[in-house]
């Protein structure tokens, strides 16, 4: 589904494919699959070998959220085979109605949300560019949504009215996150060390790894050095006063 | 197949199961933190029991995963509305589904509330006082902390200093960086816990394996949850749990006292429980959604709500998130989300400018719950989402625990949309006041320091709430409160309340210990009281006093509480 941006440029030479991206390589959380327990394989495979259809959003709904998504979690720098999918698991959401336990007064239902905040994306795009946000480059993308990210939608549109702008990113974001992160692949990526029962971990201090974990060695990761995604000391959105955490922690 | 709770532990067989038309002593409501603790008391003291829970009867080695993803149904997830100048996050962010309840993907940091935080009116003009004191509480939490058990230093030093049954558990990557960083400002801080996870094994369940996934329920069986604590030993004593039973309706009858329970069944089916008395025990949301959506003639406003208290006086902590990026490897998915903490800012001082404090505490996000972290505190989205990302293992993050005080206007109420059951569901309000604001500057700004001190490169943090109590408060005055001091109703003599809702203050220790040992006490009253309570209304305020030959099996006297 990740359409690819090329050329970007990136900071450790040109943007490549990789089919494992950060600093572990050679690292394996689904290697490690013969010490987890038979519940957790299943719904850890699954996630993997499964990939549900697209049965929420209509054929141009998914191509506009999904190239979207293609600048939100981007994933250009992974190869096709490895890419994670994002867009389908939010769809399977949406089909489901499967819910998080609330919603905010100001809010539509998840549903209606990202429907009508798709089309305010296409929108702005037209109104702002003459073209639709598929069909805009990369950096015309970006800057639609980093407006949106900013809190400040530029060009302006109606449903932003309608809807808090911050609270559709919130939703959005966190969704992909939730599909991304939670993905074999991305534990790799990052390094963390998978489901763990009945195994458990032994070296807790230090940050040193198991001996079926790797160490870290970091390299000039090819990240894109012109995108305006990349995080900047400014970055952190407005303080919105209401914005806040949504997961649990202690 | 045995019905699991955790690898070595099963659930006794077969359950009683009452007859349709049977009347029972006691229906309660909800098998949560406070429930489980309840129905295994009145079930040992040979009371009918039957309890109604929404959720499932989790076989913890079919239904729990090692896994963030799909521990999604472990959260109450049905619609709930949130609203206010600070709307809480709900759902993962605060109660739980299922036997169990809340207990099964707590974090189980379990410390006492401190002996001030009774006081809080008296000592502070704020807030309000507590119906009893620290001192009547205190037997019932050294109980709970054997019943449980609790795992902690031997030697607390807040509050009321005590020590813990079990041993304290090794220290992980973060309660690392929080010990370094408290040390180098000179702030006291323990480790290891107080935690409501096993150091060592216990009876039927093993010790801890430092995996880390405790907010996914442990399928070990190292970390307490009721469900494998209480609710085992209540089965055995003739209890009935039945499970996917969400109560709709709290059934009055014309001598103003309540007969039964509506519910609705697996199948959608409506049911009726006759119950001499009934407990509500459903969290603070559902709980006084239930007396709301039981409004009936005399009673328009809801249930219990004379006072018009019900709903009201909501709280939930300051729970923000400061995460610190270290050159050197952290890797804080390892050891328990809860082990290290320090509560030297707990107490009131008046020279920072507001009432009462905060806690320090270690929090151990997943990769999917530290990227929303990541979102939220430093705007991380695209490429640059995806590189801090990578730097997953060099981050520590530790929460602050601040008290919010209980405000009339934070509050549960009914909104006009309806879940799948047809019942009208919550709307949660929530509205930070000066005092509050000026309390989670500091807080986050001290753990910001904390952070800094222990040698963070850079430090964010995010803003969140946790923990939500209060709702249906306890008092002596019927007019500014729902229940009495032992749970009781002010309008209704047989209808009781027992979670975290009656809490009239929060503090800023973990509600968990504090429920349970409530739970406790509410049983001993109950039982002490006998058939009067379902006959006379006559209200007793005299202590119960304790009861000791009621814990679960390998729990009575064990373990000591060392105290140097
Ligand atoms: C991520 C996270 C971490 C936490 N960490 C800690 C911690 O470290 N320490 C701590 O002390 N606390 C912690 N908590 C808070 C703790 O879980 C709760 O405070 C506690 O469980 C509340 O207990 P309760 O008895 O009031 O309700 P619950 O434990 O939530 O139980 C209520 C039960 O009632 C059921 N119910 C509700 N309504 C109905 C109905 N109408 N019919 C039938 N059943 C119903 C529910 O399904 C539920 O099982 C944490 C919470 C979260 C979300
Ligand atoms: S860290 Fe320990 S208590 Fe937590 S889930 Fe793992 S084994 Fe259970």
């Amino acid at each position: 589904m990740s359409r690819k941006s090329f050329p970007f440029r990136s900071t450790g030479g040109e943007l490549r494919d990789l089919d494992q991206p950060g600093y572990y390589p050679g690292y394996s959380t689904l290697a490690q699959q013969k010490s987890w327990d038979d519940a957790t394989r299943k719904a850890v495979t699954e996630r993997v070998e499964k990939t549900p259809p697209i049965r929420f959003f209509s054929e141009e709904e998914a191509a506009l959220l999904g190239a979207v998504i293609d600048r939100v979690m981007p994933q250009d720098d992974r190869s096709e085979a490895r890419t994670i999918p994002v867009l389908l698991v939010i769809d399977e959401r949406l089909f489901k109605n499967a819910l998080n336990g609330f919603r905010y007064e100001n809010m539509p239902p998840d549903q209606e949300a990202y429907r009508i905040g798709i089309k305010a994306i296409d929108e702005m795009a037209r109104s702002r560019f003459k073209q639709h946000f598929v069909d805009l480059t990369v950096h015309r993308q970006e800057l639609i949504l980093k407006s949106l990210h900013d809190g400040n939608p530029d060009p302006e549109n109606a449903i932003w009215r309608r809807m808090p702008v911050h609270r559709f990113w919130a939703l959005l974001m966190e969704d992909c996150v939730t599909a991304y992160y939670a993905h074999p692949w991305a534990w790799d990526e990052i390094g963390f060390g998978g489901p763990a029962y009945p195994r458990g971990y032994m070296r807790l201090e230090n940050g040193l790894p198991e001996p079926w974990e790797k160490p870290e060695q970091r390299y000039d990761w090819n990240a894109p050095v012109d995108s305006v995604s990349v995080l900047d000391k400014e970055g952190a959105p407005p303080e919105h006063g209401s914005l806040h955490g949504h997961g649990g922690s202690h | 197949m045995p019905h699991r709770l955790g690898p070595m532990q099963t659930l006794p067989s077969p359950m009683r199961r009452f007859a349709e038309n049977e009347t029972v002593d006691y229906c309660i409501v909800g098998v949560g933190s406070a429930g489980g603790v309840l129905i295994q008391r009145l079930a040992r003291a040979g009371f009918r029991v039957v309890a109604l829970e929404a959720g499932p009867f989790w076989d913890t080695e079919k239904d729990w995963v090692s896994d963030e993803k799909s521990s999604h149904e472990l959260y109450w997830n049905d619609l709930r509305i949130t609203g206010g100048t600070h709307p809480l996050a709900l759902g993962s962010n605060n109660s739980g589904k299922g036997v169990g309840g809340g207990s099964v993907h707590w974090a189980a940091f379990a410390p006492r509330f401190h002996p001030s935080d009774f006081r809080v009116y008296t000592e502070d003009g704020v807030g309000a006082d507590w119906p009893i004191s620290y001192w009547d509480l205190k037997p019932y939490y050294e109980l709970l902390e054997r019943e449980i058990p609790i795992a902690g230093p031997a030697w607390f030093p807040w509050g009321d200093p005590h020590g813990h049954p079990y041993g304290p558990h090794p220290l992980g990557g973060v309660g690392d960086v929080l010990v370094r960083g408290c040390t180098r400002l000179g702030i006291r801080s323990v480790a290891g816990g107080p935690v409501a996870i096993l150091s060592a094994s216990h009876g039927d369940r093993p010790h801890c394996i430092y995996r880390g996934f405790c907010l996914q329920g442990c399928k070990v069986g190292a970390k307490a949850s009721t469900l494998i604590t209480h609710v085992p030993d209540a089965i055995t004593h003739g209890a009935e749990i039945r499970a996917h039973s969400m109560a709709s309706r709290i059934s009055l009858c014309d001598d103003g006292r309540v007969d039964g329970v509506v519910y609705i069944d697996r199948e959608g089916n409506e049911r009726f429980q006759k119950s001499r008395a009934i407990i509500v025990a459903g969290y603070a949301i559902e709980t006084p959604r239930l007396l709301l959506n039981s409004a009936c003639p005399g009673h328009r406003h809801g249930l219990a709500n004379s006072s018009g208290t019900v709903g009201k006086y909501l709280m939930a902590q300051a729970g923000n998130v400061v995460a610190g990026r270290f050159d050197q490897l952290i890797r804080l998915y390892k050891a328990p989300p809860a082990h290290a903490l320090s509560e030297e800012f707990y107490e009131t001082d008046k020279r920072r400018g507001f009432a009462r404090g905060f806690a320090v505490q270690t929090v151990g996000p997943l990769p999917v719950a530290f990227a929303k972290q990541m979102i939220a505190a430093m705007g991380a989205w695209g490429w640059g989402l995806r590189s801090v990302m990578m730097d997953y293992n060099h981050w520590a993050t530790i929460g602050v625990l601040g008290e919010i005080l209980p405000w009339e206007d934070n509050r549960v109420e009914l909104a006009e949309e309806k879940d799948q059951y047809g019942l009208r569901v919550a709307k949660v309000t929530f509205n930070l006041h000066n005092n509050d604001k000026k309390l989670i500057e500091f807080g986050k700004k001290k753990v910001m320091e904390i952070m800094w001190a222990a040698g963070a490169k850079q430090v964010v943090q995010e803003s969140r709430f946790a923990h939500l109590v209060g709702a249906a408060r306890m008092g002596n005055d019927p007019a500014t409160s729902v229940v009495d001091k032992f749970g009781r109703s002010h309008d209704i003599p047989n209808l009781f309340i027992c979670d975290g809702s009656t809490l009239p203050t929060q503090g800023s220790a973990n509600p968990g210990l504090t429920i349970q040992a409530l739970a406790a006490r509410t049983a001993d009253y109950l039982i002490k009281h006998g058939d009067a309570i379902f006959f006379s209304n006559h209200r007793d305020l005299a202590e119960p006093g304790i009861r000791y030959d009621l814990s679960p099996p390998y729990t009575r006297f064990k373990g000591i509480p060392r105290i140097a």
